[in-house]
């Protein structure tokens, strides 16, 4: 009977586990990330008389799992089932295992090489669509003066890019205080002068970080005065910058209009 | 006048300048200070027509002494006129940077009294930025055309892009249009900041500052006066090998003056002229394609229905089909629907394994137009030939009505 495995959802987390089914010869129907949210896996009622298999991070297992990937692949293949881990989706965790069982059996010593083998090519699109979105976030994240002159954020990804953000905003904002908060996630990343850690806010209500100031006016000014009325091109728009997105940019959002 | 009112003018006076690129510079954050570069380029948002929107591009002032028939802020033009303070300009710069609204500036101007005049005020917002406030974001600084050398050297130190408009894509044109310029006034400054470029390049760039890291661009109207397509992608194509411009861009006229040397303010702008010509531009930039393969003296505009890199397909059948297999990158590069990183995966996962039709469908590659050009182990023998006259139907758009016209007095290109 095939096994259903419980991790913490983090990427060493999810080496840890394939790190312990080599180990233990587990046989694998599924995994259950805890995001801690006390919603197990995909929202499919899980079957009562089989608890899932819990297995804990070690970053030791971690480590050598992540050699081993060195070893047979690379570090871009590493960096790329991260990726695709993070988009979250049902499932996502046995394509990869599907892959990594196939790169270590060493039947082809050439596997890791390839970008179009039948496992590699659907985790190499799920992963090209999270760094889409965590690259477009770039852009689209909002920061709000709070009083404390911390520059605040919040964002709603359809994936959990933040992680992938955070090398980004830690340069180009080194000497300022801000957070990145996704309200989706129930989790932020915060940057001041001694680093980056990640915080929660329990009972975080989603909007309360979107701050309203002068210049936040000026730049809507600026928004509606760039418009060149003879091009409007409203299906361009909605490609370039997805509706889902708008909620929390001042220049489009209804919640900031003006008053 | 407050400082809302000026920023309304003077953006939207700057609004017809296409670029707004932040790419092509490796900027890092100054020490203590605020913001770099990052050498892809993001953009922050969308204006409403779908332009990506990443500097904060105003005008500094748009009192112009000029009268150039195309501008909406020519000297005869009866509009409101207003002038920032380098201090607004610069609150505006590093209070929208800090909200990450926009990744850097783009500063432009009219001409004020001269300009030398016009282009030491550029410089100066420039240099306090970088100076006293560490800014290390992105800045494009326009080029004022007969500004002195010193200035313009002083500007490709603090700035990441420089550029200098062309505006009209003939010298006959251009005089005519705007009889206070002409080419070798657009030329002098842009061949200037090149060859500063090369003389501070990648060698000196150890012992001192770097010279406008993110090169160089230029932009031209396309549609205020009677150039060809094919006039215009040679004028590019000059740019990007002798002044080795970043990017050229185009912009469809939008008439914006009632003026007898124009086309009526009826006009539409032409979009679609416009599309085809950055995707000819493309073609060059990447794809390995001269400006006289797109276009020659028998073929001197884009058509409007077919993309340029289908137009040069269906007049070379004889390239084509392409074998997927065992094609160089090059050529492969050129069939139509795929692009550069279709092309690169293609050539990276052929050594591995054959490459079938599901295969490339899974990899992601755009077959709707590539099937017709494309050699694999499962093409019919009857495909193993490009008749251009079959194919040129099949990738036309589809008619709105989605039906077809019998009637239409056009015969049915039937396959022979």
């Amino acid at each position: 009977m095939s096994l259903s495995i419980q991790y913490d959802s983090s990427f060493e987390g999810f080496l840890s586990a394939v790190f312990e089914i080599y180990r233990q010869h587990l046989d694998v129907g599924e995994f259950r990330p805890d995001r801690g949210d006390g919603n197990l896996g995909d929202g499919t009622p899980g079957d009562i008389f089989m608890q899932p298999f819990r297995i804990e991070t070690s970053e030791d297992a971690a480590n050598r799992l992540h050699r081993a990937i060195l070893n047979f692949a690379s570090e871009e293949v590493y960096n790329l089932l991260h990726a695709a881990l993070l988009s979250e989706e049902p499932g996502v965790e046995m394509k990869i295992l599907a892959y990594l069982k196939k790169l270590f059996s060493g039947t082809d010593p050439n596997y890791g090489r390839n970008p179009a083998s039948a496992e590699m090519l659907p985790l190499y699109k799920i992963a090209q669509s999270v760094r889409r979105e965590a690259g477009g976030l770039l852009g689209l994240v909002r920061f709000a003066v709070g009083p404390d002159n911390v520059l605040y954020a919040e964002i709603e990804p359809r994936f959990n890019v933040l992680q992938l953000m955070e090398t980004h905003f830690s340069k180009r904002f080194a000497n300022e205080k801000w957070l990145i908060y996704d309200s989706r996630r129930d989790y932020g990343i915060y940057h001041d002068e001694f680093g980056v850690q990640v915080v929660n806010l329990p009972g975080y209500k989603s909007g309360s970080m979107d701050l309203k100031d002068a210049f936040t006016d000026l730049w809507k000014e600026f928004y509606d005065s760039i418009a060149i009325k003879e091009r409007e091109n409203p299906k361009l728009l909605r490609r370039c910058l997805p509706v889902r997105y708008w909620n929390h940019l001042p220049e489009r959002s209804v919640r900031f209009a003006a008053t | 006048m407050d400082i809302r009112e000026k920023l309304r003018i003077l953006s939207a006076a700057a609004k017809y300048d296409v670029s707004c690129s932040s790419s092509g510079s490796n900027r890092c954050t100054p020490p203590g200070g605020l913001g770099d570069a990052c050498s892809a380029g993001i953009c922050h948002t969308w204006a409403a027509d779908g332009r990506c929107v990443s500097l904060l591009k105003v005008l500094l002032s748009n009192a112009c002494k000029y009268d150039c028939a195309y501008c909406a802020n020519r000297r005869s033009n009866d509009i409101p006129r207003a002038t920032f303070t380098p201090k607004e300009l610069i609150d505006l710069t590093v209070e929208f940077y800090r909200r990450n609204y926009i990744e850097g500036l783009f500063l432009s101007s009219a001409v004020i009294k001269n300009p030398d005049y016009t282009m030491e005020l550029l410089v100066k917002v420039a240099k306090e930025l970088r100076t006293v406030h560490r800014f290390g974001g992105y800045i494009h600084l326009k080029a004022i055309p007969g500004a002195s050398p010193r200035l313009l050297t002083e500007a490709g130190f603090y700035a990441d892009r420089s550029s200098v408009n062309i505006e009209v894509p003939s010298d006959k044109s251009l005089q005519y249009l705007a009889p206070e310029k002409n080419f070798a006034s657009i030329y002098a400054p842009m061949n200037f900041l090149a060859e500063r470029k090369l003389e501070y390049g990648p060698t000196a760039r150890l012992r001192g500052p770097s010279f406008l890291p993110a090169g160089q661009s230029t932009q031209m109207i396309v549609g205020a006066s009677g150039e060809s397509d094919y006039q215009i992608l040679s004028l590019s194509s000059g740019f990007y090998n002798r002044q080795k411009l970043k990017r050229v861009y185009y912009s469809g006229y939008v008439p914006i003056n009632a003026d007898k040397r124009l086309p009526v303010l009826t006009t539409k702008p032409p979009l679609a002229r416009e599309h085809r010509l950055y995707q000819a531009d493309w073609l060059m930039r990447f794809y390995n394609f001269r400006y006289d393969e797109i276009l020659d003296e028998a073929h001197p505009n884009l058509d409007l229905e077919l993309d340029p890199k289908i137009g040069w397909a269906l007049r070379h059948p004889e390239f084509f089909p392409v074998d997927i297999q065992h094609a160089d990158y090059e050529a492969i590069l050129r069939v139509p629907g795929i692009g550069v990183k279709s092309a690169q995966l293609i050539v990276s996962g052929r050594r591995f394994s054959k490459l079938r039709l599901e295969q490339l469908k899974k990899m992601g590659v755009v077959l709707k137009r590539a099937k017709y050009f494309i050699y694999h182990p499962d093409t019919p023998a009857s495909l193993r030939r490009l008749y251009p006259e079959m194919v040129r139907p099949l990738l036309l758009p589809r008619s709105k009505s989605g039906q077809l016209d019998l009637f239409a007095g056009s015969p049915l290109a039937l396959p022979a």
